[in-house]
């Protein structure tokens, strides 16, 4: 039974950074319909702008922590104004292909900074020692990890709900010749989606980075994971990305957990997503939360 | 009578449908392609390449078959598709598994292999159709994804199978021609024929699908899919049989692929390859036929350029800066994004641009 | 006016560079080999140091002279880990007139396997893979093959077990790099290794790992072998430090012993794991600029030489790429000094007599580099390695698995 309820918290420890590097994908499509398969290359540009200001510029790492979602922040806004504002009215599978070449360029320019073939770790901040809990192992980094997400994810529920410019947000992806009519700005609204995507890819891509150290490698493949997720929770639901990611989470620790080394399996846990994700298409396209309005052909 | 015509036309004088659906609109475009053609078969007589050059063309000649399949669903069907390189593994794996079940050097790979290539054909178009099945509910967004997954499955399914040998190499033997076995030496020169071949039939049957109905309604569906399927076509299907198109054409080039490489690899055919893929079509042209030949030629020769460029780069600055890590996905990159924002239509509407400006000449436009 | 003066120059400088280049070929042969290698994208982290390893050992034989008049001219080719890249390069050496040819990943070995034996290209690869050499005549491993890491790390498990059969769990790359030492562990098993493989796990991209230690713990899993990168291992080292399950000491009672071949360590492994990396054994047929001796010193000494930084001068990838170099350079020697031409015929000879009292001693490796007709695996010895405060020290003497022998 411990080892059951290990799975579990394993489950949702993975699963909320999954839910975090979700959230930024439906962001960029809630607002804008735009896949951005960029996704990863912002996550792994969060976790290096963190690494390079804790361990190059000596800021203690809680503060370099957020300065680094501050400056993805700033990042994504510019990617967005400088590529995708001009695409504004081409058609979608244009933009999204846009978000190829992105995922091009940004591996270009990590590659171009020491990172792109060095293995590297933060330097340790939390205590080495686990909480254990009834036999159930978690490590503190990994508890700074899922308070983070959920963390985070409380102070966007809020943003969505109360602040104006969520809720301007809100209204662009309800309706866009609406929203414009109502004085809201179009281009200003999807330039703070990408923003926002771009902070939470910087959260996540920190987090990452503590659990699993910084190998390119690892976190490109990490921004691959996101899309089985999203389409479980359905592409346009915030709840849906969170759920959605913990889901995924227990579903890889399950697998692995009591599928590999029995009948002769061997790491299902990365190939259940995909699996799932096909599944999902065939039967419940708009995903667990997702909204209906999907066109039927 | 200009329109009656067909060596001097200057523009569009049609007067009837069947006359638009000419392969060719005039008998100039006609005879520039026949010459075009004999300089294609015969330059090899007269100018020496290296084998690396040689090698270079091949696979650029096997990139435009892949992108025929794909640019019609990106181009005339509207989706996007990032499993392309899994198709190709599909009619590799085909060549190459049949190769391990009957081993590698018998007749039927050896002396057979247009058959084979057809086969791997066929089976790229079942695989197609499959994959394509979704697209029966879903527009093009969820297709992406649909294909992302069958592209992840095929790299399990490839890497950890024992009977695909687990991703590694496995081995197709040379094949034979009228002249007994092609050798070494003359390995990429045969292939390049053949290829040759295969690219124009196979653009002539692209050509020839687009003048069908079925050809038609894949842009109709592109365009509108309400209006599609009120004039009576249904969209689902269409796209189903776009997917299974382009299957068949990823077949082909990947069947092509193992013979030339003589044998399949896993590595081959991943997401990366996938994607190399769609920015030749990007690059080349969406929506166009000509395109789908200029796009994986500027490609492929952007890489090279940029290899040797970021070698030579790598040799004046200090070696502790790695540009040569960074200019390549850089440009490739930039590349696609500047076609996307500047030139959408790629380079196929230069082109377009060039052939009006001779038909026209000496009148500006 | 001005036009006139330049065409003037230029016709003075073009004859000068004629008159100059017969002046400078008459200073010795030039010997042409090639590298064809991942120096970015996957696995660049090892490709990268590796190249300059390589191009430092070509440089100083160049620069010091070491074959008299005659130089080595490597060109070094990024193939980007793509195996289509690697053969337009390698069909490009050939045009070159290569006599020796060094390639790097296991999938363009493989791919190319039939082009070496063709064209009877002597070949080192940079992958260990015992596939490599299968039915090949032209493919030689540098060092042990990853089979022969993992029998002899398994025979070390059992030689310092202490109390009845040792419960082994594998972690393992998911492709046949990772798969096929568990193959041969299991042979070695039937031919009479005294452990008991209790599991194999093949890892995928994971985030935790939580759950697999619990499961080996529960298992009585004491010693855990991994054959694949260093970015999962590090993982798997920092959730079992998590758990405190980490051996303080080989073989602690109730705790886990982690172990790993070539690929699983060096200095990358230290810096993605941190201190979770401690008493992790490693082993590999390369000596570490940790443990001081000659080895090291001429590995240091060589990249200050040529500008390298701290990081490449101490990678295990900098030592694997001089010491391709090295075996390079010696079999051009060698049939030099017999007098015979360099080609790749008489190279690939020279290697198949690379043994016994010809045997050579590259001072990167911990033994000697032997080859012959049936033996394509140069360095046999291995060394273990253990992390002990954040670096790599030896652990007891190198030593040659005997399993590896025996399961053939």
């Amino acid at each position: 039974m411990t080892y059951f309820f290990q799975l579990v918290v394993s489950g949702i420890v993975v699963g909320s950074i999954y839910a975090l590097a979700a959230i930024g994908f439906v962001l960029i499509y809630k607002s804008s319909r735009v896949l951005n398969l960029a996704h990863g290359q912002l996550i792994a540009a969060g976790a290096y702008i963190t690494y390079t200001l804790t361990v190059y510029c000596h800021i203690p790492i809680y503060v370099s922590f957020v300065l680094s979602m501050i400056l993805t922040f700033f990042l994504a806004m510019s990617v967005e104004r400088i590529f995708l504002r001009r695409l504004i009215g081409e058609p979608i599978i244009s933009v999204i292909m846009v978000t190829i070449g992105l995922m091009s360029i940004i591996d270009g320019v990590i590659y171009l900074t020491p990172f792109g073939s060095e293995n590297l770790s933060f330097p340790s901040f939390m205590p080495s020692q686990p909480v254990v809990f009834q036999g159930i192992y978690i490590s503190y980094t990994q508890l700074a990890g899922v308070l983070i997400t959920f963390l985070l994810i409380g102070v966007f529920s809020w943003f969505f709900r109360k602040s104006t410019v969520g809720i301007s947000m809100r209204a662009v992806s309800d309706d866009q010749m609406a929203s414009m009519s109502i004085g809201i700005s179009v281009p200003r609204v999807f330039g703070l989606a990408w923003a926002t995507a771009g902070l939470t890819a910087a959260a996540a891509g920190g987090i990452l980075g503590n659990i699993v150290g910084l190998n390119f490698d690892t976190l490109h493949a990490f921004g691959i994971i996101v899309f089985p997720v999203v389409i479980l929770g359905g592409l346009d639901s915030l709840p849906g990305a969170v759920v959605a990611g913990i889901i995924m989470g227990l579903i890889q620790q399950f697998a692995s957990g009591y599928l590999d080394g029995n009948w002769g399996l061997s790491g299902t846990a990365s190939l259940l997503p995909y699996i799932v994700l096909l599944v999902i298409l065939l039967f419940k396209p708009h995903g667990l939360f997702g909204t209906h309005e999907i066109e039927r052909v | 009578m200009m329109s009656a015509n067909r060596w001097m036309a200057t523009g569009n004088y049609f007067t009837t449908y069947r006359q638009e659906q000419r392969i060719f609109a005039t008998h100039v475009d006609r005879l520039i392609f026949a010459l075009f053609l004999v300089v294609l078969f015969s330059w090899p007589y007269f100018i020496e390449l290296s084998t690396k050059y040689m090698l270079v063309i091949d696979n650029i000649l096997i990139a435009v078959i892949a992108v025929y399949g794909l640019n019609l669903i990106t181009g005339f069907a509207g989706q996007i598709s990032v499993g392309h390189a899994a198709f190709m593994g599909v009619g590799a794996y085909t060549v190459a598994s049949v190769a391990g079940v009957i081993g590698d050097r018998h007749v039927l790979i050896t002396h057979a292999w247009p058959l084979m290539i057809l086969l791997s054909g066929f089976m790229g178009a079942a695989m197609g159709l499959i994959v394509g099945l979704p697209a029966l509910r879903l527009r093009h967004l969820y297709l992406l994804m649909a294909t992302l997954s069958f592209q992840l499955i095929f790299q399990w399914v490839i890497g950890s199978m024992e009977f695909f040998n687990q991703g590694q190499f496995m081995y197709v033997g040379r094949v034979h021609w009228f002249s007994g076995q092609v050798s070494r030496s003359q390995h990429y020169m045969f292939w390049y024929y053949a290829l040759l071949v295969t690219v124009v039939v196979c653009g002539l049957g692209f050509r020839n699908i687009l003048r069908t109905r079925y050809g038609r309604s894949l842009v109709a569906v592109r365009d509108n899919d309400r209006a599609a399927d009120a004039m009576g076509m249904h969209p689902g299907f269409t796209k189903v049989f776009a997917f299974g198109l382009a299957g068949f054409f990823a077949g082909i080039a990947g069947a092509l692929q193992a013979y030339l490489n003589r044998g399949a690899g896993f590595e081959t055919f991943t997401l990366h390859e996938s994607i190399q893929y769609l920015a030749m079509t990007i690059v080349g042209g969406l929506g166009q036929l000509t395109g789908c030949i200029f796009g994986p030629a500027a490609i492929r020769l952007l890489d090279l350029q940029v290899e040797s460029l970021a070698r030579w780069a790598g040799e004046i600055l200090p070696s502790s800066l790695d540009l040569a890590t960074g200019l390549r996905p850089l440009s490739f990159g930039l590349v696609i994004v500047l076609f996307l924002i500047f030139e959408p239509r790629g380079i196929a509407n230069w082109w377009r641009i060039m052939r009006s400006y001779v038909k026209l000449w000496p009148f500006r436009y | 006016m001005k036009t006139k003066k330049i065409s003037i120059w230029m016709i003075v400088a073009a004859v000068a560079l004629m008159l100059a280049a017969p002046g400078s070929s008459t200073a010795g042969e030039v010997y042409k080999t090639a590298l064809s290698l991942a120096i970015t994208g996957p696995t660049s982290d090892a490709g990268n140091p590796y190249s300059k390893g390589a191009e430092d050992y070509f440089r100083y034989v160049n620069d010091m002279k070491l074959l008299g008049d005659d130089t080595i001219e490597c060109t070094i080719r990024d193939d980007k880990y793509e195996t289509a890249i690697t053969k337009r390069n390698f069909e490009e050496f050939l045009d070159m007139g290569i006599v020796f040819y060094l390639n790097y990943s296991t999938g363009s070995t493989l791919a190319l396997k039939r082009d070496f034996d063709e064209v009877k290209m002597p070949t080192l690869p940079a992958s260990f893979h015992a596939g490599n050499i299968e039915g090949s005549d032209y493919i030689f491993l540098p060092i042990a093959s990853y089979s022969a890491q993992n029998i002899g790390l398994a025979e070390y498990v059992v030689d310092h077990h202490e109390g009845g059969t040792p419960k082994v769990a594998m972690y393992v790359h998911p492709s046949a790099f990772g798969r096929e030492p568990v193959k041969d562990i299991e042979k070695a098993i039937e031919a009479g290794l005294d452990i008991e493989l209790v599991e194999t796990v093949e890892h995928g991209q994971d985030l935790d790992v939580t759950a697999m230690i619990q499961r080996w713990r529960s298992k009585g899993v004491a010693y855990v072998i991994s054959q694949t990168v260093q970015s999962p291992v590090a993982t798997m080292l920092k959730g079992a430090k998590n758990m405190d399950l980490v051996a303080k000491h080989f073989g602690e009672k109730g705790k886990m012993t982690f172990l790993g071949a070539h690929y699983t360590g060096g200095n990358d492994l230290i810096a993605l794991a941190g201190d979770a990396a401690e008493n992790f054994f490693w082993t590999t047929s390369y000596i570490v600029t940790s443990e001081p001796g000659a080895g090291a010193e001429a590995q240091l000494a060589l990249a200050q030489r040529y500008g390298r930084d701290e990081k490449t001068a101490n990678s295990h990838n900098y030592a694997n790429g001089i010491m391709v170099a090295q075996v390079t350079t010696e079999v051009i020697r060698r049939a030099k000094a017999k007098g015979k031409p360099v080609n790749k015929e008489n190279l690939y000879q020279e290697l198949l007599e690379m043994n016994g009292m010809n045997a050579f001693y590259p001072v990167t490796t911990v033994g000697p580099v032997t080859y012959s007709k049936d033996d394509h695996q140069g360095v046999d010895t291995l060394q273990l390695y253990v992390v002990d405060d954040g670096e790599f020290r030896a652990e007891g003497k190198p030593f040659i698995s005997e399993y590896a022998e025996k399961i053939k």
